[in-house]
């Protein structure tokens, strides 16, 4: 069940230095939980988001190749950070570093997902939303949705090898460079 | 609802209370899942509901924090540093103690690293070394052997020269015995030659004036005489002198000779130590070499391993 999509207004939201914003999901990426400081920053009631797809704040600027990388990351049972760009239900956005990591059960069985996240630096965010603006050209040139997710993926893997660096070095490297 | 706050307050936390025991149990079990659901009715119970959870988020992510940054630095991925960002207090100072840990491992790695690398660069430059020392001494081998067999074959023909000379000067001396043999034979007849002229001189004194041609004629018989003796000893003089020289070249020649069998011997073992021996653990300098070149590119992928 998805909401109906609001137009971003353009207006950005951000957050403390001293805040997390917590979600959990299902293995399928339904949201089982989420804490106060999401739903401040979605501008979403609790009731508005438990029970819905992640994809809920969505926002029209990330590349489809980032969610690919995060979902084939999680499904090897790996963690991903990622810079991730959301979109409130207001049709404000808010820059977050995403750390996102399996749940398991006592039996190492992954029983959900979850995700904290932390407030990037501009220079940060300069710098994820310069990378997506290029994934973003590379998967529009394409109108089916495997396609464009091929197109962007084989951008992203250009871009590293250019710089020699795996996703996981260059996502550090960023938030390495914006430290605080 | 407003009428009666205090009840439905009551009521709410009595709820509360009960679920925020449940999942505080879970979470003291190890399970971090656990979260307090949705309490409504009551202010005080939606405020404890988020101090729990609130509390709970922050206990899970400095877990999985710590330990997500502990495997990253077990692998090695020393990039991957724990974030201390949105942890506070206790929290933040074991996530520092714990960056600073990975710290000093990573230093280690590095170090670890470097020795690997230098051991890496040591083996590559004994390698190359020892390729080019014993290329070296392989080529230096061949040049030595072919130079030894230049030799021994340069010692045979010596050898064999010197021992036409010496049959040469052997048979000087023999030819100088038969010349003096022959000078002797001379000598003799000139003796005789001598006395046959004396007696003719005799004889022609004898006969008076018929004898006077006669006596002339012998006494040229005996010039004759004198001077074939003394050519004969100027003959024997130098017969001499050759047969000393004869004698002489000999012991030179198989001086030269004893030198030269001596040599072919020194050669012979040079050829055998560049070439290796009759027998198998004879090995050659070349094939020294080649193990030599072996041993070390076995020790040198060894360190590589390593
Ligand atoms: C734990 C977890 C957290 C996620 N957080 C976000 C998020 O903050 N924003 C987002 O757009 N997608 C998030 N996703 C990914 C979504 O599930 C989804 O893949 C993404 O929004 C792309 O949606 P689409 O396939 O409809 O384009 C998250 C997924 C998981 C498992």
């Amino acid at each position: 069940m998805k909401l109906i999509r609001v137009r971003p207004s353009g207006q950005e939201r951000t957050f403390g230095a001293d805040e997390l914003i917590v979600t959990k999901t299902d293995p399928r990426g339904i949201l089982t939980y989420a804490n106060d400081v999401f739903l401040r920053l979605s501008a979403l009631d609790e009731d508005e988001a438990i029970g819905q797809p992640h994809n809920l704040i969505r926002h029209p600027d990330m590349p489809r190749a980032v969610f690919k990388l995060l979902w084939d990351t999680l499904r090897q049972q790996r963690e991903i950070f990622a810079y991730v760009v959301n979109l409130a239900a207001d049709g404000a956005h808010y820059w977050v570093f995403a750390h996102v990591t399996p749940s398991f059960d006592e039996t190492g069985r992954v029983v959900g997902y979850h995700s904290n996240r932390r407030v990037p630096s501009r220079a940060a965010i300069a710098a994820a939303d310069d990378l997506y603006g290029v994934l973003r050209a590379a998967e529009r040139r394409h109108d089916r949705a495997q396609d464009a997710v091929a197109a962007g993926h084989d951008t992203l893997q250009r871009v590293l090898a250019e710089r020699g660096r795996t996703y996981d070095e260059l996502v550090w490297d960023i938030s390495t460079g914006g430290r605080r | 609802m407003k009428a009666r706050p205090e009840t439905v307050d009551a009521a709410a936390l009595d709820e509360a209370v009960r679920l925020v025991t449940e999942v505080c149990e879970r979470a003291c079990n190890g399970d971090l899942e656990a979260r307090v659901p949705v309490i409504s009715g009551s202010e005080r119970a939606a405020r404890i509901r988020i101090a729990i959870n609130g509390l709970l988020d922050h206990v899970d992510a400095f877990v999985r924090e710590s330990g997500a940054a502990s495997a990253a630095a077990a692998e090695g991925r020393f990039h991957r540093r724990f974030l201390t960002q949105g942890l506070d207090g206790a929290y933040r100072a074991a996530a520092e103690q714990i960056t600073h840990s990975n710290q000093v491992m990573s230093r280690t790695a590095a170090q670890f690293a470097d020795a690997a690398r230098a051991r890496q660069a040591l083996a590559d430059e004994l390698e190359s070394a020892v390729l080019t020392v014993s290329e070296q001494v392989a080529t230096a081998a061949t040049e030595m052997g072919r130079s030894a067999n230049g030799l021994a074959d340069f010692a045979r023909v010596a050898v064999a020269d010197a021992e036409r000379g010496l049959g040469t000067v052997s048979s000087l001396r023999t030819s100088s015995d038969e010349i003096r043999h022959a000078v002797d034979l001379i000598n003799q007849v000139a003796a005789q030659t001598r006395l046959l002229a004396l007696n003719a001189t005799i004889e022609a004194a004898r006969a008076g004036s018929a004898g006077r041609g006669f006596g002339v004629v012998a006494n040229e018989v005996k010039n004759l005489a004198n001077e074939t003796s003394a050519s004969s000893e100027e003959i024997m003089s130098q017969v001499n002198t050759v047969q000393q020289s004869a004698a002489d070249a000999i012991g030179v020649l198989e001086a030269v000779t004893n030198r030269i069998r001596e040599m072919s011997v020194l050669v012979e073992g040079i050829a055998q130590a560049v070439d290796g021996g009759h027998q198998i653990e004879d090995v050659g300098l070349s094939q020294l070499a080649e193990v030599l070149r072996a041993e070390v590119s076995r020790f040198v992928s060894t360190i590589r391993a390593s």
